[in-house]
Order: structure tokens, then sequence, then C-alpha cells
């Protein structure tokens, strides 16, 4: 159940997209969400979807992995699509029983929807998957490093980013063992009442957060005999430089942009009986 | 009849993925009622996931596991009076402990077994005594000792179920050698006063030289071993090979021996080498 988290989660590979800057990369992922969401037609959106496959061919990534990072929200997905079916009465009617009325717009909305949700997961979950938490925060880093001069200090959020991500593993790991040695002691994690079971989780919690907070301890003391005295004059091990493979990545990524940008405008707004209509 | 034995078990971890690692590679071993077992091996060896399918937490990949002649995954009930029977203490035991009294803590374990306040009462108490917690620290918070201390509590913890069989996984690790000393001490005494079966997991031979009635070693997800401590030790130079060495008195004993003196090198702890070494100088050697 825990271990099927996927956000966050690095998943190594030899290949351009892994190897791109995290800023080019944080820059791509963040236009494409919005792109998605600016979408209003098909074709469009068949164009991002594209975009989507072709990144995850050029990452060399597993599809299965790439769909796991899917799993938390297909509950979602099905919510959001049964809503726009039962509300969205657009375009032809399909089926007319009792008082459930489909249309032709209800279901290429819910479909509409349903694909745009998850091509943002799907391409957030890239984003983690090609690029290692530390290069992620260093890009971060190094993006929000100006607004140092309005008082806003980014390095320690992105600090507190990287630390968070470095204990997931061990946080996981921890769990299960805490989870074992109390089932030892004859804890019952899995039947009961909600009740019982949400008191079953006490022997579980008060551990797990005191061994945090003594983590978080050791590891403040550990950083302090290292002299890390915040971002003052912090330099970085491998600094970032944009390469002529990042300025081509910056090419495509522009692109991408572009090219959807104006799908948008000759391909209108899309219409549920005029796509339909196509389909058929 | 073995009183626990497993048969051909196997377990692999990430089963079906690239990743997956043999962990357990077709394991059979006895242990009989009164045993004294020591499983020893290196780091990844296998030992800690061996002893987590003794009493059910893992359910293997292949084969099986018998208590009494019974197959442990034969039912939900029966997995649960399993946990009871065998009694399993983690390594860094001392983690688990949420209770706001060590009272409270020793009692969990038996407040899940469904006993009676009084029966509870009585266990928590007796469990305390095995492990040396004085009555007035009960009341106390376990948050509030120190690591020995806390590390006992958790002990007496699992003792309190009384279970059958006492599995106690590295139980000295990370402990300075007076906390080393106290936590055998009570594991010897907790095994002569009950009679119980008591396994302990370890990479220390001076750990268990003492105690063990049987010795199983463990390397690269097999049993590579299994015998009384005079067989595992016969074959020396084979455990330094697998990145195991014997006591370190033993070694002492093993060199003299190369040099020529007579004495035996079946001697495992500082008492008994003191006693061969005193009959080497007063010239009455038994040479065997």
């Amino acid at each position: 159940m825990i271990k099927d988290i996927t956000l966050g989660q690095y998943f190594p590979m030899n290949s351009v997209v892994h190897k791109l800057d995290p800023r080019l990369k944080l820059l791509f992922v963040t236009s494409f969400i919005v792109m998605v969401f600016l979408s209003n037609n098909f074709i469009s959106l068949a164009f991002c979807f594209l975009v989507t496959a072709l990144v995850i061919a050029i990452s060399k990534i597993p599809l299965k992995t790439v769909l796991k990072g899917l799993k938390p929200i297909i509950l979602i997905v099905v919510i959001t699509s049964i809503l726009q079916i039962a509300y969205n009465d657009g375009g032809i009617t399909l089926v007319d029983v009792w008082k459930i009325k489909i249309t032709s717009g209800g279901v290429l909305t819910a479909v509409f929807m349903a694909l745009r949700i998850s091509l943002l997961i799907v391409m957030s979950t890239m984003l983690t998957y090609t690029t290692s938490p530390t290069s992620l925060t260093n890009g971060l880093d190094r993006i929000f490093a100006p607004f140092k001069k309005i008082g806003l200090d980014f390095h320690t959020i992105t600090m507190i980013m990287t630390i968070a991500l470095r204990f997931i593993p061990t946080l996981i790991e921890e769990v299960d063992k805490i989870m074992s040695a109390q089932k030892s002691r004859g804890a019952n994690f899995e039947q009961g009442s909600i009740i019982k079971r949400a008191k079953a989780l006490i022997p579980l919690f008060i551990p797990l957060l005191f061994n945090s907070i003594r983590r978080a301890y050791e590891l403040a003391n550990a950083m302090t005999c290292r002299c890390y005295n915040g971002g003052q004059g912090k330099t970085t091990m491998n600094a970032l430089k944009f390469s002529k493979r990042d300025y081509l990545g910056l090419l495509a990524v522009i692109l991408v942009i572009i090219s959807i940008i104006l799908l948008n405008i000759y391909c209108g707004e899309y219409n549920a009986e005029f796509t339909f209509g196509l389909a058929i | 009849m073995s009183h626990l034995q497993t048969e051909n078990l196997t377990y692999i971890y990430g089963a079906g993925t690239p990743f997956k690692i043999t962990a357990l590679d077709n394991i059979n071993i006895n242990i009989e009622k009164g045993d004294f077992v020591a499983i020893i091996g290196h780091t990844g060896s296998g030992k800690s996931t061996l002893v987590q399918h003794l009493n059910g937490l893992l359910k293997p990949t292949d084969g099986k596991i018998f208590l009494d002649g019974e197959n442990i995954h034969q039912s939900k009930s029966k997995l649960f009076d399993t946990r009871y029977r065998v009694g399993l203490c983690f390594q860094y035991p001392e983690y688990q402990l949420f209770e706001s009294t060590v009272y409270k803590d020793i009692a969990f374990g038996p407040t899940n077994m469904g006993l009676s306040v009084t029966e509870i009462d009585e266990r928590v108490r007796k469990a305390a005594k095995y492990v040396g917690i004085p009555d007035e620290m009960l009341s106390k918070s376990p948050f509030d000792l120190s690591g020995g201390e806390k590390r006992r509590v958790a002990i007496a913890g699992v003792i309190s179920m009384e279970p059958e069989i006492l599995i106690l996984d590295e139980p000295t690790s990370g402990l300075d050698p007076m906390g080393r000393e106290q936590i055998l001490d009570l594991i010897k005494n907790y095994r002569e006063t009950t009679g119980n079966t008591v396994i302990i997991v370890s990479h220390s031979m001076d750990d268990v030289a003492r105690f063990a009635t049987k010795v199983i070693v463990m390397n690269d997800a097999k049993v590579d071993l299994t015998g009384t401590v005079d067989d595992i030790f016969e074959n020396s130079t084979h455990l330094q090979d697998i990145g195991l060495s014997v006591p370190q008195i033993t070694e002492v004993f093993i060199k003299l021996r190369e040099k020529g003196y007579p004495v035996s090198e079946k001697v495992y702890t500082v008492e008994q080498g003191y006693n061969e070494l005193k009959r080497l100088f007063e010239g009455s050697v038994n040479n065997d």
C-alpha cells in the first residue's frame, strides 16, 4: 500500500531527458501544465498526448512504471468523468432510461477531462522520475535565487524540500519496521471497525513521531558540525550550466508551446456535436 | 516431531520485478523444544528475514513453516495464535515503545491477547522481574529511560506474552559491554527458569558461543552449517571465508596450538581459557 506512492520517486536511467538541466525540465513541465489547461479542442490535446508519449519514449522509463503513477488518481478521474456524464446535456442524447440521461456532449467532455488530468499527472511524475531530488531542488534554488533581493529566502525552502524528499524512503522503511514489531505483539492493523483501526495506529505513529524528531535533531547537529549556516555564500559542487543539449531542449520546448497555442487558435473551441459527427 | 520446522522455505523480495532479490533460498531447519538456538551470519545473509517468517510476519514465496506440526499459514486465527506463541523481538526494539508508562507498554501484548486484568498484571510484573526492571520504574514514561533500560523494557514487552519460543534479533547491538552482559545474562536466566525455546540472531560469535545448544550459520540466503558450537567452530577457516569469525579467545587458543602448545581448541569463553591455561601451567593438560 505505502509502496505504491510514486510521487517524488527518482527512476535512474541513462537518457537525454535525465541529463537535461533541471531548470529546463521545471520550465517545460510548468508551461506544459498551463498548455494542457489552455487546450480547448481534441486536436491540441492529442498533440499534448503525443508530446507526453515522446518524452516517455526518449526517457526510456518503462510504460508500466509511468502508468503506476496514475494509480492514486484513478478515483478522481472516475468521479470527474461520472459528474461530467451526469450533468452535461449538450449534444445528441445517447441513452435516456428513467432518470439517467447520457448525451454525446457528456461523454466527450468526460473523456476530455480524464485525458487532461492524466496528462498532467503523467508529465509531473515524469519530472520526478527523470530528475533526482537533489538536482530538482538545486534547479528550484537557482530559479528562485533572484527573489532573495526582495526578502524571499527560497534557499531555506528548497533545503527543506531536499531533506523531506530524502527522508521519504527512510520513513517508509521505518513504518514497515514498527508495524512488523507491533504486529509481533499482537497489534491488528487490518481488522475491526474504523475507530478500532484508527486506535490501532497509535502504536505506529507515536514511535514514528518520536524517531522523526530524534532524527531531525541528529541531522541538524550533523549539518551544524559541517558549518551549514543557511544559503549565505554557499556554492554547489555541481554548478548548473546550460549546455548545447539544453539549448536544443529549450528550442523544442518553445516550439511545443507555440504549436499548442496555434492549434488552439486555428482548430477552435471544441464543439461536442461537431467532434461527435467527425467520430462517426 | 519438531517444535518449529521450516520446509523448503524460500522468500523473494520484489518477486516479478527487475529488482528481485532472493533473501531465503530453500531453508530447512528444525528446532526442538528447549533448544537455545543461535542464528549467525553477516549482514544481508537473510537471518532477519528468516526469523520474520518464524512468527508469520512474512509470508513465504515458497515452502512451509510448521509449529508443532501445524502449518502456521493454515488460517488467519492460526496466524494470530502463532504471533503469541512465537514472540519476536526486533533489532533496536527501544524504538517501538509508545505508551505513557513502562507498565502499559509491557502490557500491550497481553492486552491484545484479550487476557483478564489480573492476568495481565501478573504477567507484566513477572516479565519486568525477568529483565530486571524494578517496580518503581513501571510508572515512569519509557521515553525517560536510558538506552539499555529501554531495550530491557522492550524485551519485557515480548516476554510478557509468555511465548513458547522467544526470538531476539540482534539483542545486544548498539549497547556498551556492560549493557551487553546484562541482556545476555537475562536471556540466559529467562531460559533456565522457564525452559522455553530461545532463538538469538547475531553476528557476534563471542555472544552466542557461551550458551547456544545449536548454531545455524546463514550465508548468502542459504543455511551454510548447522550443529553444536563445537561442530561449527571446527570449521574456523570456512567461517572466516564467509565473513564470520570464531570468538577472540578461541582464536588465541588456535594460535597457541599452532605454536605447539598442548592446549584444547575448544575454548569459547574467557573462563574456559583461564582454566585451560591453568592446566597448561600446572602441567596436567589433557591433550584431546
